[in-house]
């Protein structure tokens, strides 16, 4: 019985899924949320699932401490990503800088630009950018003459808000930090790469090294720290544009408000916050 | 089942199994109490440890901010050029000895700081600080490639350097001859 | 798919190897010897009194198993027990914990109680190590009473009925594992689970067919006439509805053509064309069909009816096998780019590698070995001679 308690006292199902930054003290009610969200719904139905599958002992979880406990922000912080199609122009600056700020191993990738390529007798091909960019890649040079259009597309994580890969992972390694990114818990992650196959964006990858699964952070270590991801900062065409959703006057939220943007795979619900300008739709 | 036979020898054995069951749930569920981390769902349903574990990695790349605090005159360069997302590191490496040793003799003055050397050609981090004025930076990003954005500057190089009526086509540093780094123009 | 082929760079790693075709295999096998046990059991169908404690055994052996091709497969099997620990109420795999658990249970009760009598005559005839075994086994008695058997049969009854749920829940999940991974459209599919269970049910009395009709061999026993033909009945009947749900689920993605059908038409005619086409169509669906049609016929001799019968046992049993393979396999030969197919790597050698697989395949029939060596059980209907009876 006490579990059930633990769950109606608990902060956590008054915060809905993604702002869950804002906490209930843990003892008092929580009389003062009045969110009445399908996310705190969610969440309130999960929470009763997992008491029947741990059984009776999960009420012997700790309950959630008085504010929002160390190491996670009391402000609401949420991050957003938005790449600009229109400018990239595939110099695979943002796929070095990635490679190396994040130790990700040969063969695999945090993030990646795809080139899609319409030539006039109405075939569509898609490649890889070079990590060193085209020039002196070997790539085969494309006569312009046999081209109608072509433009290139940065890929990275979409830091789902409804994140599939979140809702697979079956012991709690991955998750979402207090400022909407999804994390993999380096310590109690299984392995047991679920989450690669929930990804409908291919951004996860078991890392060989760590046997882990890996991913794209935006670059979690340097933005806590105010700092821009590794790609965003080494991109020379400003074509990804990284910053805080909370904040009105960041320059993410204005080109958002400015220009028509859409999302990766709408249609499967994730709700990415990773959003694009000039996507066009044979984009997957 | 009839109250007699409930509780009877001929009963026995179930309750046995009954007990060592459940004494075996409960053990079982005890001890996966003691086997949860302390600090999960403090804030969600993950180890608290887990952000911090996250947010400790180490920073390699450092941004152009660490450059500009003793390069101000480029920055200002900058300021209004096409080249101003463009990281110093693109076109003079990731300099973090650089850095390193520009921050001590700012401390201790005379310090001695490493000048710049030859750039191998890679845009990896083999070379510390480059400054040498190499078109391969240039082109690096700037030869046209399908798939450009038309608004992009992009060039053919001979066709751009015949236009241009360069004269020594094959210089490393031709680019330089009409153009500044910092604030190409045109 | 227009032009080239485009993979995601990350796609190239195929994450899922053969230990997870094995895996919902070896449940499966579970899931259906159960089924037939429970048919003996709840459904009173005394025709199946020679392989319902065999069905037991085995369901019990195959789910002691299970783990293996889990762990073999986990890139941190020393962190497996996160899983319950940490359970998510949102994973369908971590389901597992729970489901697995009381599934292994309930199996266990189940065998003890229905084996009591015999584990408590060895208690007491048996010596060394194995007595010691019986002896704790038996916690403590040295009889069976009338009374204590008739409440006994009473539980067993009860027990059957909770684990043909149970079983369906098993199996029920390891489908919606695939079923509700919506960024895969060849898994993706409510049907999923539903096709799981019904493919379970089959290997699970194909499985037993081969096993039982191996056992009579083995021992010299002439197998029953009406079991065998009573199995290979429901062997037909779970055939048909096992490949009519398959079918059905392909002709409707076919029908309805979505946007990633042009993938799945190519992985189907291209990539799985033999495994799917030839193995677990023709080979593993139409021959059995066939054959089990043909064994039905009365004008049969009994040698040659249970031959049939066997052979379209082994072949469904290869169809299911094909089935897991496409499913799992397949299901990630194409890329998520939907533009482009990835090379499968099999692996010889290594913790993922088919002689591991294989080895994980045979574990569980070894280990049916050494249980049937320390519980034999009766392959012919003769009813049993217990005090129940008296």
């Amino acid at each position: 019985m006490s579990g059930l308690l633990n769950i109606l006292n608990n902060g956590g199902s008054c915060g809905s899924g993604d702002s869950s930054s804002h906490a209930c003290g843990s003892g008092g009610s929580c009389g003062s949320c009045h969110d009445d969200s399908s996310a705190s719904r969610r969440e309130f139905l999960a929470q009763a699932s997992t008491m029947m599958l741990g059984g009776f002992s999960l009420s012997l979880l700790p309950m959630k401490p008085d504010g929002a406990g160390a190491g996670g922000s009391t402000e609401e912080v949420m991050y957003g990503f938005l790449v600009d199609t229109e400018r990239c122009i595939g110099a695979g600056k943002c796929l070095t800088a990635c490679r190396t700020e994040n130790n990700v191993p040969e063969g695999y990738a945090r993030t990646w630009v795809e080139r899609f390529v319409h030539y006039k007798d109405g075939r569509v091909e898609v490649d890889l950018v070079p990590e060193t960019g085209y020039e002196g890649s070997g790539v085969p040079e494309i006569d312009p003459e046999t081209v109608d259009r072509a433009y290139f597309v940065p890929k990275l994580c979409n830091q789902c808000t409804d994140a599939p890969c979140n809702q697979v992972c079956p012991v709690h390694a991955s998750f979402k930090s207090p400022e909407g990114v999804e994390l993999v818990d380096p310590d109690t992650c299984i392995g047991c790469a679920y989450c690669v196959q929930a990804c409908p964006y291919g951004v996860r990858f078991i890392n060989p090294d760590t046997g882990n699964a890996d991913k794209c952070t935006w670059c979690y270590h340097r933005i806590v720290k105010n700092e821009q991801p590794a790609c965003v900062e080494a991109c020379p065409v400003n074509a990804r544009v990284f910053g805080r959703l909370d904040d009105p006057n960041s320059e993410i939220r204005q080109r958002l408000a400015k220009v028509p943007t859409s999302v990766l795979k709408e249609y499967l619900g994730t709700h990415p916050r990773l959003h694009y300008i000039g996507l066009p739709q044979e984009v997957t | 089942m009839s109250g007699g036979l409930m509780f009877s020898r001929h009963t026995r054995h179930l309750w046995i199994a009954f007990f060592l069951i459940a004494s075996g749930a409960a053990g079982g569920a005890f001890v996966r109490s003691q086997l949860v981390p302390s600090d999960f769902g403090e804030l969600g349903p993950y180890r608290t440890v887990a952000i911090a574990k996250n947010a400790a990695l180490p920073m390699v790349h450092q941004s152009d901010q660490t450059c500009i605090k003793c390069h101000t005159d480029v920055h200002e360069a900058r300021a209004e050029s096409p080249h101003q997302a463009v990281a110093c590191r693109h076109c003079h490496g990731h300099g973090a000895q650089h850095v390193a040793e520009a921050t001590r003799a700012a401390e201790n003055p005379g310090s001695p700081i490493t000048p710049a050397q030859e750039w191998d050609g890679s845009f990896g981090t083999s070379v510390d600080l480059f400054v040498t004025k190499d078109r391969a930076t240039c082109l690096a990003c700037h030869t046209s490639v399908v798939g450009m954005p038309e608004s992009f500057r992009s060039i053919n190089v001979a066709a751009h350097l015949e236009e241009q009526g360069a004269e020594n086509v094959n210089a490393k540093d031709v680019c330089f001859e009409c153009h500044d780094g910092h604030s190409p123009g045109l | 798919m227009d032009g080239s082929s485009f993979v995601f760079p990350n796609d190239v790693h195929p994450p899922w190897s053969i230990m997870i075709v094995l895996y919902p295999y070896i449940t499966g096998l579970v899931a259906g010897a159960f089924v037939v046990s429970a048919l003996y059991h709840v459904f009173h169908q005394e025709v199946l009194r020679p392989v319902a404690k065999l069905a037991l055994v085995t369901a019990l052996c195959f789910c002691a198993c299970a783990t293996m091709p889990l762990l073999l497969h986990l890139h941190h099997p020393e962190r497996a027990f996160n899983i319950m620990i940490t359970p998510s109420a949102t994973s369908a795999m971590s389901g597992f914990g729970v489901i697995y658990n009381l599934y292994m249970l309930l199996l266990v009760v189940e065998v003890w109680l229905v084996f009591r009598p015999e584990i408590i005559a060895e208690s007491q005839s048996a010596t060394g190590l194995k007595k010691v075994l019986f002896k704790v086994l038996a916690l403590g008695d040295s009889q069976v009473t009338p009374e204590s058997r008739e409440v006994d049969e009473r539980l067993i009854y009860r027990l059957a009925i909770i684990g043909i749920p149970a079983a369906c829940v098993l199996h029920g999940y390891v489908g919606f594992l695939f079923g509700a991974v919506k960024a895969n459209p060849w898994w993706s599919t409510a049907l999923m689970p539903i096709i799981f269970l019904a493919s379970a049910v089959l290997s699970g009395i194909a499985g037993l067919l081969v096993l039982y009709h191996f056992l009579c061999w083995r021992n010299q026993v002439t197998p029953d006439r009406d079991c065998v033909r009573a199995m290979g009945r429901y062997l037909w009947i779970s055939l048909i509805v096992a490949v009519t749900l398959e079918g059905l689920e392909l002709i409707h993605m076919a029908y309805e053509a979505g946007a990633e059908w042009h993938v799945l038409s190519q992985l189907l005619t291209q990539k799985l064309a033999f495994s799917y086409g030839v193995i677990q169509v023709l080979l593993g669906s139409v021959c059995p069909f066939l054959l089990l049609a043909l064994a039905m016929s009365s004008r049969l001799k009994d040698r040659t009816a249970l031959w049939l019968n066997s052979i379209a046992a082994v072949l469904v049993l290869v169809q299911v096998f094909a089935m897991r393979w496409n499913v799992v396999v397949g299901g990630q030969m194409f890329s998520r780019s939907f533009r482009g197919f990835v090379h499968y790597p099999l692996h010889i050698g290594g913790r993922e590698g088919l002689i591991a697989g294989g080895i994980v395949l045979l574990l569980p029939l070894a280990v049916l070995w050494v249980a049937l060596n320390l519980l034999p059980v009766k392959l012919t209907n003769t009813p049993e001679s217990l005090p129940t009876e008296s």
